[in-house]
């Protein structure tokens, strides 16, 4: 059925509407992050700016080395602002190991999950799904504790383990029902040719689940780049920073105005929406099999 | 089930030695970061430790002391209070537009649905305390984008300050939370709406209903169990809010915006750092949701049979 032509005209009116919604904020960041503090103080009420730059990118990518004109006569720069490659190399070391450890761990618990069908094993599952709604903030405070006495605070390894734990149940959630799509058959299959069982994990479930691996490697990367609760409780010191912290750092900071911050907030966002929306395909068959099966 | 093949391998493990080892990095990992902490976040309720405690490493045991402090405390009821109109606002408003916005992404025959399919995923990515930040800069009173949208339409005159009215504070924070949240749940009613047969529709049409009621007899009944699904999910998240907290209004404007999440934070980890404050107001807040989670469970349970 073709709708009438009015209807189609509400319809693009509403999908305008929507997509306006959506992309609010993205413009709202650009606009204020390719505009200098005075220009952003001389006209408020305007939506196009007198002049755009980039120097905003400048000192914040050179570590407040490379002032640029909008930053000449400043006295003052956060001081996060001249250790944001620290940030930077520590988003991406800990996002990077959180999706390796986490999928290598939750694929080899899924396969026992689909192939063994042990009690143990389904109790395991069960207290994966109750373990997705426990709030980040109560294992929190407890992991201060024990990684405070065990020395751990302060350090990449400590946020990598943390966040492992925390998005592991998921990863489970979203491969189990992956990998039982898999026929038993090719499995036997690869055992009478001589595999062991174990090799055909390797051989044979492995690489006919990459597009499950895909989706769950995706969404855990875009969650562990996004997470702010983990790393600002474990992590306070400016080398030991993610770029969520370093943005947290700044709220409330007088001397870091819209411009800057704004800047800092599209660096952010801009690896992990690329990424979504390179992959989209596999983000939106892992969030709906997560949520969903299990 | 593997009984079937008679081939075995000398240096084989046997399969069910085979799936201990196999999970050892899990168990391992969920030992340490989930089922510790949790037994561990109990334990801490009921003793004193804050910044001296932790110090000595000596813990004294208080009872029920912490919890008897958090539910004596304004503060923490009215944290709980504001994250119960928080959930319910949010969670109310995010099903609905996911619903309408599903069923708009649907249309094949408007192509500008297809961009907004597009783009559905954006808000997902965008790392929660840089939307928030970004949605207080749209905020913002003296330099804000959405005073600078209304000017420059002509639709108002005079400038808002969004964010820092006590009484729309809590909404302006639940905004950027619907809108960082709706993809998921429109994703999983758009895949739902995939499954509904169009035969049905077609049947509806010929026995003389119109759209409106297309939509209340068919899709809305066939919709029903996701719809229960992303209320429990939803819901359970939204209990735990702490980003857009964080980077919009910090609790304020006064106590405003405090929610729960927020209160064990600011207990545990601001001075005087009482862990075990903190600790015993988490623990209330996961036995609110661990209640949640068991409707879920009990509800995906009941789908599978």
């Amino acid at each position: 059925m073709r709708p009438s032509r009015w209807t189609r005209v509400a319809l693009h009116l509403a999908n305008l509407a929507v997509i306006g919604f959506f992309l609010l904020p993205l413009i709202a960041v650009t606009f204020a992050a390719l505009q200098s503090e005075k220009s952003l103080h001389a006209d408020t009420r305007g939506l196009w700016p007198p002049e755009w730059t980039l120097d905003n990118f400048r000192v914040i990518l050179s570590g407040g080395a490379q002032r640029g004109k909008v930053f000449e006569q400043a006295t003052y720069l956060p001081d996060n602002i001249k250790k944001f490659h620290y940030a930077l190399i520590n988003s991406t070391v800990i996002s990077v190991s959180v999706t390796l450890l986490t999928l290598i761990f939750a694929s080899l618990t899924a396969h026992t999950v689909v192939r063994l069908r042990a009690r143990w094993v389904m109790w395991l599952l069960g207290a994966n799904v109750f373990a997705r709604f426990v709030p980040v903030i109560v294992l929190m405070i407890p992991l201060y504790v024990v990684f405070r006495q065990m020395g751990m605070l302060n350090s990449v390894w400590g946020v990598i383990i943390a966040e492992t734990g925390f998005l592991l149940p998921y990863g489970i959630l979203i491969l189990v029902p992956y990998f039982a799509t898999i026929p038993q058959e090719l499995d036997d299959a690869a055992r009478i040719d001589g595999c062991s069982r174990f090799s055909a994990f390797l051989r044979v479930t492995l690489p006919l689940s990459t597009p499950g691996l895909a989706s769950y490697g995706a969404i855990v990367f875009v969650i562990a780049w996004n997470d702010l609760l983990i790393p600002l409780i474990l992590n306070n010191r400016a080398e030991f920073m993610t770029l969520p912290v370093m943005i947290a750092s700044l709220v409330g900071d007088v001397f870091a105005f819209f411009n800057l911050t704004m800047a800092i907030c599209l660096i952010a966002l801009a690896p992990t929406v690329i990424l979504v929306l390179l992959l989209r395909r596999f983000v939106v068959q892992g969030l709906s099999a997560g949520a969903v099966k299990g | 089930m593997q009984a079937a093949i008679p081939y075995r391998f000398r240096r084989e493990l046997p399969p069910g030695a085979l799936g201990v080892a196999m999970n050892i990095p899990t168990l391992l990992t969920l030992a340490l970061v989930l089922a510790y902490p949790i037994y561990y976040a109990a334990y801490l309720s009921f003793h004193k430790v804050s910044l001296a405690e932790l110090r000595r490493g000596i813990f004294p045991f208080v009872g029920l002391a912490n919890y008897q402090r958090i539910f004596e405390d304004r503060l923490f009821l009215l944290a709980l209070k504001n994250t119960l109109i928080f959930t319910a606002f949010s969670v109310t408003v995010e099903i609905v537009l996911a619903i309408a916005i599903a069923l708009l992404i649907d249309q094949k025959h408007v192509w500008t649905s297809r961009i907004t399919k597009f783009l559905i995923l954006v808000p997902y990515a965008v790392p929660p305390i840089a939307g928030g930040l970004i949605w207080s800069f749209i905020y913002s009173f003296e330099y804000g984008f959405l005073n600078r949208i209304l000017f420059t339409t002509g639709l108002s005159n005079s400038a808002v300050n969004w964010a820092g009215e006590p009484a729309t504070a809590l909404f302006a924070v639940a905004i950027p939370y619907i809108w960082r949240t709706l993809p998921f749940a429109i994703l999983l009613l758009h895949a739902a709406l995939q499954g509904i047969n169009q035969e049905l529709y077609e049947a509806a049409s010929v026995d003389g209903a119109g759209a409106v009621q297309r939509f209340w007899h068919i899709t809305l009944p066939l919709l029903r169990p996701i719809i229960v699904v992303i209320l429990v999910l939803r819901t359970s998240f939204a209990f735990a809010v702490f980003d857009e907290v964080l980077a919009i209004t910090q609790g304020g404007p006064g106590d405003a915006t405090w929610v729960a999440s927020w209160y064990s934070y600011k207990k545990g980890f601001s001075p005087p750092f009482d862990i075990g404050v903190g600790a015993a107001s988490a623990y209330v807040l996961a036995i609110i949701i661990g209640l949640l989670a068991i409707a879920y469970v009990g509800l995906i349970y009941r789908r599978t049979q």
